[in-house]
């Protein structure tokens, strides 16, 4: 079964690209807005691209199916409290950053 | 917490997924012997969904589908499953809770009989918590002020 | 292992995050990357049964307190 083994590096190792990408705009963004972009979809795309990967390192099994469920439920649960806390954002009067002021009058 | 999100993704996604997470605390009830699991943290995840319906749907939807009243009852039901299972041995003949003595109740043999009343203890631990977890969130979140009587109280909402 | 350097990368801006709503997008990150390490932790000892329930419980706790967290803000109208 190495041919699994090999099939599900790949996949690792891109999701670890994402993870690193989604983390240094986390840090270096200027604006709020601008984070929760890049850790709402990097981190979910990340998280789905790993555990497919996991899941192929298993075969075909009970586990596989289990992890496969935890991927589905990510992909829907995330993007849901990203959109909750860009919702409370807007509420407390946050305003997007823009580079040129004078384009908006 | 009185107000109700008036967000309709929110709401549609939650209520999604709460037979599933319900499901899924049900698994690990059941299967307490042979993977972390059991009783308390079943209960947890089931009191996790009301929770969840709680926060997305306000206080009035929520308390349409379980009541104050029938959080309590359901506490106290739990406990009596707990605490019968364990008198029924008693007058069976053996110590407390003492599994062995239900074999002659139920023609198995009292290995098999040990695994059933564990399993009978787990379901009444797991309906026990799972009803004080959402009375005691029902509790703080309203700080005991139901919404029909704020007009009487003169309490700013 | 570069994992356990994200995470702590993430940690920097929950700390120093100005204002409250950087810090909860931070602590949603965190606790994905913390599930994922679950699982590779549980690959590396060889009892990966386990592992997987405890992840799946996480994920679910990660996302009720997130939705939690947001929903207290909006109702308080400020930061």
């Amino acid at each position: 079964m190495y041919i699994l083994h090999i099939a599900s590096i790949p996949f690792l190792l891109v999701s670890f690209f994402f993870f690193l990408a989604a983390t240094v705009g986390l840090l270096r963004f200027p604006d709020f807005f601008c984070r929760l972009h890049a850790t709402g979809k990097g981190d979910t795309l990340a998280v789905l691209l790993s555990l497919i990967g996991l899941s192929i390192y298993e075969g075909f099994s009970l586990t596989s199916l289990k992890i496969i469920f935890i991927a589905v439920f990510m992909f829907l649960a995330q993007p849901t409290s990203t959109h909750a806390i860009s919702r409370a954002a807007m509420r407390c009067g946050l305003e997007p950053w823009v580079k040129n002021k004078e384009e908006i009058k | 917490m009185t107000r109700v999100t008036d967000d309709i993704i929110i709401r549609t996604v939650a209520r999604v997924f709460m037979p599933f997470i319900q499901i899924y605390a049900l698994y690990v009830i059941m299967h307490g012997h042979h993977s972390p699991g059991g009783g308390f943290q079943g209960g947890v995840i089931l009191g996790a969904s009301f929770i969840l319906y709680l926060i997305t749907h306000g206080v009035e939807d929520a308390k349409k589908r379980m009541s104050e009243l029938k959080a309590g009852l359901l506490s106290s039901f739990g406990l009596l499953i707990y605490s019968g299972i364990g008198l029924l041995c008693l007058i069976l003949g053996s110590n407390y809770l003492d599994y062995g003595g239900l074999s002659t109740l139920l023609n198995v043999i009292p290995a098999q009989a040990r695994s059933l009343g564990i399993l009978g203890i787990e379901i009444g631990v797991g309906i026990a918590v799972m009803a004080v977890m959402f009375s005691v969130f029902f509790d703080i979140s309203t700080g005991g002020i139901l919404p029909e009587d704020e007009e009487d109280l003169g309490v700013n909402k | 292992m570069g994992l356990f350097a994200l995470v702590f990368l993430c940690l920097y801006r929950a700390v120093f995050g100005p204002g409250v709503l950087n810090r909860i997008a931070a602590i949603s990150a965190i606790g994905t990357k913390t599930l994922v390490i679950l699982l590779l932790m549980g690959f590396i000892y060889n009892r990966v049964e386990m592992f997987v329930d405890i992840s799946m419980v996480y994920a679910l706790l990660n996302f009720i307190g997130t939705i939690t967290a947001a929903k207290y803000l909006e109702m308080k109208g400020e930061l």
